[in-house]
């Protein structure tokens, strides 16, 4: 199960006014973004056109923790804050805690997929309090006396209920939103109402209910879709089972030899100065840093700047792909993974 | 007024350039014989050349600001005199860098920048300028390694001249005097700026594949005035074939007695990133004869007593010059005489040799001082589509007011036939045919400042080139009654060079059959989109991805994430792939063939146009394969300046 320290909850339960939530939407954004670089390691590590099947589902997930990405800084942005994305201590320094000590002693690395990071940690980061147990799966017995990441979004969605007025106060010119979302998930962020559905969806879309595998978009929770991939079935309706799901669907095909050997938590640090490959790896790094930039003009008063980063987040993919076929110098058997370092534009100098 | 006038800045460093490489061989356009090999590296028609992964991404790379000339002629090179010195150029801030792009497999030789942002920082990614490239093809493609092109693979290099646009100053900018000079010197806020890439990488050595140097300069920019090229008089390579000191644009202000010349897309170099090895004296002089020497193998010694001496050129001031000066010089304080002659007399480059009497003549000015230039010279049509090209003419500087200026078509070029191609893949078709697909006035004259318009019209052609879209065409222009100079450096370059659409209308319900075509070789061509994101061959591929291609087909021109990237689509096509988007109808070959759409990826049995290029045609064509690194045994220039 995972953790996240109490205090974080205390603080959001303890607050008095809508400032002092500031810095914990600004928490909720640095966690949701704090899950894309490792399912998007894992995303780009297969080989060109396999796994098409596996492939689609962790694409699914990482968008929506774009989407949740989003909706945080638009909540953050709907009470009155401030989103800070181009700052140094936003990015995780893999392998990391999540932000906010969630998880414990969970460690979060950059790495390819394997079953063991899906179960060991991609589950472990999208578990929810209560998980629902279906038929052939027998979960570790958990514990109900620490908080969840689900417990915190809670507590946000009930401080705003109480502290916020009606029609909350930040500027709507700020809202973000795009058509690669459907405006049931993300639309603006305008009163009190707007932004307790708006956490619903972070919520069910990574930990479905406590009665359903599914989301408010009817689609399965973060959590099961792993699972899915863990036990190579497709969750599915089957009235026969006891919660009336079980994952007797079709076989989800994984080929372990379809993964490239991406040298686990890659640095550019490891690599030879002037070299190709080193090049290629900060390239990258700064393709990734000038999206986190381009993301803080859109979360600060530039909406359509959004589409603008689109061909950033391609480059970054096909850098991340080219870096998971280049052998790693002195590392026999390894390739290149990405290493997702924040390097600000004049550090070329 | 251009990038070499006061107030000056001038840069150095690298740019990176992912161009694609599969989509330089015609023959890889022919779905029908294509084979996966053509998607590999390697040499040769059979494989897809030095980099067919490429995403044709462009940007700026460790360049930073190197010196600032102001407005009386001084040069700054110490950050306490004023800040911009130092300062990093780079990029967009929150958005992909730019595109390098050719124009089409049939015209290499001009290929542009798209999308391309160009912004200085401070240390702290504070702004001071930023400004959009308006995009431009390079020209004065010119020799730069003597040493043949080791270990990087290309020896040349070439000049991208352009203006930026709708240039912004940050808060910081106003404290650099050079900046707010330059800032209240430019016209309609726009800024001149030039290029001049070489030492790049085809191979994989140095840790430096797909980066080369540039050389980049920003100056004031003026309305009335060409934008993408300078309106500056032209010194051209004669000595050694005019494999060096190719072409150098420089400005001669006779008010003020002063000389600037711009060698640092001309200055002989030793190695890829821009080492001078060369010992000799080299001299500016202007000529006291009318010179027309054509590029040469034999030397052209020139009397003493002919040539009126400028200055020497101060090269010899240790291995970073080209690099800290961007080859940039200012001759200041110019004798009497020497300002008196260069109104209408032409400059020289010549080398000093044992004797004090004779110079070895290496480079000498456009004959009669002529510059005749086409400013927006890469154009792209489609069907029925009117483009205005402007034209300028210039003596000694000054502009050429009621001069006619002839326009011609070059003549159509030959169709090989399938084993006449080496290795046969497919019967290549030639361009500039038929020969009535634009109409255009065959002469225009030029205005009081010196310019002149063309409208060029495209009609109505279809697919003359069978498995390529469209066709080239190149328009040469030249100054009525003027000889031509032989001179000039470039394929190509008193060209316009066109690619005119074909005639595509657009399907009431467009259908798969309708677009696989186009898809199938777009997948062909790009395999790092193929393999990496999206089969376009595949249609359900393209329907699971629908929503991102909408956005990417439907995005400016200018954006740097348009698809596609090569700009290469008609409007019409671009269109019915998206309306296919819209409402994906997948059919079978079988009902598109009772539909009467009819795949043009074949051989077609056509008769075969096979008369001889001209000489020039040629030219282009032995160009555009070194471009592409096929004459990867570049020989070095030894011996130079020896005499």
């Amino acid at each position: 199960m995972l953790k996240i320290s109490p205090k974080f909850v205390s603080a959001v339960q303890n607050a008095k006014s809508l400032a002092e939530l500031f810095p914990m939407l600004q928490n909720a954004i640095e966690l949701e973004h704090s899950t894309i670089p490792p399912y998007l390691t894992a995303l780009f590590s297969f080989k060109a056109n396999t796994e098409s099947d596996t492939r689609k589902v962790i694409h699914s997930i990482v968008i929506e923790e774009m989407l949740h990405m989003t909706i945080a800084a638009n909540i953050l942005n709907a009470v009155g804050g401030c989103p800070a994305i181009s700052r140094p201590d936003f990015v995780p320094n893999y392998p990391t805690h999540l932000p906010m000590g969630i998880g414990g002693s969970l460690i979060v690395g950059i790495e390819k997929y394997s079953l063991d990071v899906v179960q060991n940690v991609f589950m472990e980061i999208e578990e929810p309090e209560n998980p629902i147990e279906f038929k052939t799966m027998a979960l570790a017995a958990t514990e109900a006396t620490y908080k969840t990441i689900g417990d915190f979004y809670r507590a946000l969605q009930a401080k705003i209920a109480e502290l916020a007025p009606d029609e909350l106060p930040g500027n709507p010119a700020k809202q973000v939103t795009s058509s690669f979302f459907s405006s049931d998930l993300l639309y603006p962020i305008l009163t009190k109402t707007d932004a307790i559905n708006a956490i619903n969806v972070i919520v069910e879309q990574g930990e479905g209910s406590e009665v359903s595998p599914l989301g408010t978009d009817d689609e399965l929770a973060h959590y099961y879709k792993f699972e899915e991939l863990y036990k190579g079935r497709e969750l599915v309706r089957d009235p026969n089972a006891p919660n009336g799901y079980s994952f007797t669907g079709p076989v989800i095909p994984f080929d372990p030899s379809n993964v490239l050997p991406l040298y686990p938590n890659t640095k550019a640090e490891m690599l030879p100065e002037g070299s190709e490959e080193r090049r290629l790896l900060d390239s990258f790094n700064q393709t990734y840093s000038n999206l986190l930039f381009g993301l803080h003009q859109t979360f600060n008063g530039h909406p359509d700047n959004l589409n603008n980063t689109i061909g950033l987040m391609f480059d970054l993919r096909l850098a991340c792909q080219k870096l998971a076929e280049m052998p790693f110098p002195g590392q026999d058997g390894y390739t290149i993974g990405p290493s997702y370092e924040f390097v600000q534009p004049t550090t070329q100098l | 007024m251009s990038y070499l006038h006061f107030p000056r800045i001038v840069f150095s460093g690298d740019f990176s350039s992912d161009v694609s490489t599969v989509n330089n061989d015609t023959q890889h356009y022919n779905n029908a014989t294509f084979e996966s090999s053509f998607q590999l590296p390697g040499q040769g028609a059979t494989n897809g050349w030095w980099n067919p992964e490429g995403g044709a991404t462009f940007g700026f790379q460790n360049c930073t600001i190197q010196q600032a000339t102001n407005e009386n002629g001084t040069t700054i090179t110490d950050p306490a005199l004023d800040g911009i010195i130092g300062q990093l150029v780079t990029g967009a801030e929150g958005r992909n860098s730019g595109k390098m792009v050719d124009l089409d497999p049939d015209q290499q030789m001009v290929s542009e920048l798209w999308g391309v942002t160009f912004r200085i920082l401070s240390a702290h990614n504070e702004l001071l300028l930023e400004g959009r490239i308006k995009p431009t093809g390079f020209r004065d493609l010119q020799r730069r390694q003597t040493n043949g092109g080791q270990p990087n693979g290309q020896p040349m290099g070439a000049s991208w001249t352009s203006v930026l646009e709708d240039v912004k100053y940050g808060k910081l900018a106003e404290k650099s005097p050079i900046l707010m000079a330059l800032k209240a010197k430019t016209q309609q806020n726009k800024i001149s700026i030039n290029l001049n890439g070489f030492g790049y990488y085809y191979a994989h050595a140095d840790g430096r594949f797909s980066l080369g140097k540039i050389l980049g300069c920003i100056g004031p920019w003026f309305e009335n005035e060409p934008e993408l090229f300078a309106p500056a008089r032209r010194l051209y390579g004669v000595y050694q074939r005019g494999q060096v000191f190719g072409g150098s644009n420089f400005i001669f202000d006779a008010d003020n007695a002063r000389l600037s010349i711009d060698l640092g897309g001309s200055f002989p170099i030793a190695d890829s990133i821009g080492t001078i090895n060369t010992t000799n004296d080299f001299y500016l002089a202007v000529s006291k004869q009318p010179l027309t020497n054509p590029p040469a193998i034999r030397n052209v010694l020139i009397d003493s007593s002919e040539l009126e001496i400028i200055g020497k050129v101060p090269y010899q001031q240790g291995s970073t010059w080209l690099n800290s000066t961007c080859g940039i010089v200012d001759f200041n304080m110019l004798s009497a005489d020497v300002v008196n002659d260069l109104k209408n007399s032409q400059l020289v480059l010549v080398a000093a040799g044992s004797s004090s009497t004779q110079y070895l003549l290496i480079a000498r000015e456009a004959i009669d001082g002529i510059v005749c230039r086409a400013d927006n010279f890469v154009q792209r049509i489609d069907t029925n589509q009117k483009v205005t090209v402007n034209l300028y003419a210039y003596q000694y500087g000054q502009p050429l007011p009621q001069t006619e200026i002839t326009i011609t078509m070059e003549p159509p070029t030959p169709d090989t036939p399938k084993d006449k191609n080496s290795p046969p893949i497919s019967i290549t078709y030639g361009n500039n045919k038929p020969q009535d697909g634009l109409s255009f006035a065959p002469s225009c004259q030029t205005n009081a400042q010196g310019m002149a318009q063309i409208e060029i019209t495209g009609n109505s052609i279809h697919s003359p080139r069978v498995y390529i879209d469209g066709q080239i065409y190149l328009l040469d222009y030249t100054l009525a009654n003027q000889q031509p100079d032989s001179a000039i450096p470039g394929a190509a370059p008193m060209s316009i060079s066109i690619h005119l659409r074909d005639d595509f209308p657009i399907p009431e319900t467009p259908t798969w059959s309708d677009i696989s075509d186009m898809m199938t070789q777009f997948a062909n061509l790009y395999p790092i989109m193929s393999k990496y994101f999206i089969n376009f061959a595949d249609p359900q591929a393209m329907i699971a991805k629908k929503d991102i291609l909408k956005f990417a087909f439907t995005r400016d021109i200018h954006d740097p994430i348009y698809m596609p990237a090569t700009r290469d689509l008609s409007e019409t096509k671009r269109l019915t792939i998206l309306k296919w988007l819209d409402n994906p109808i997948v059919d079978d070959p079988a009902t598109a063939a009772a539909r009467g759409i009819k795949l043009k990826s074949v051989d077609a049995n056509a008769e075969l146009d096979t008369a001889a290029p001209s000489e020039q045609q040629q030219k282009l064509v032995e160009a555009t394969k070194a471009k592409n690194g096929s004459l990867i045994n570049f020989p070095a220039l030894t011996n130079l300046f020896e005499f």
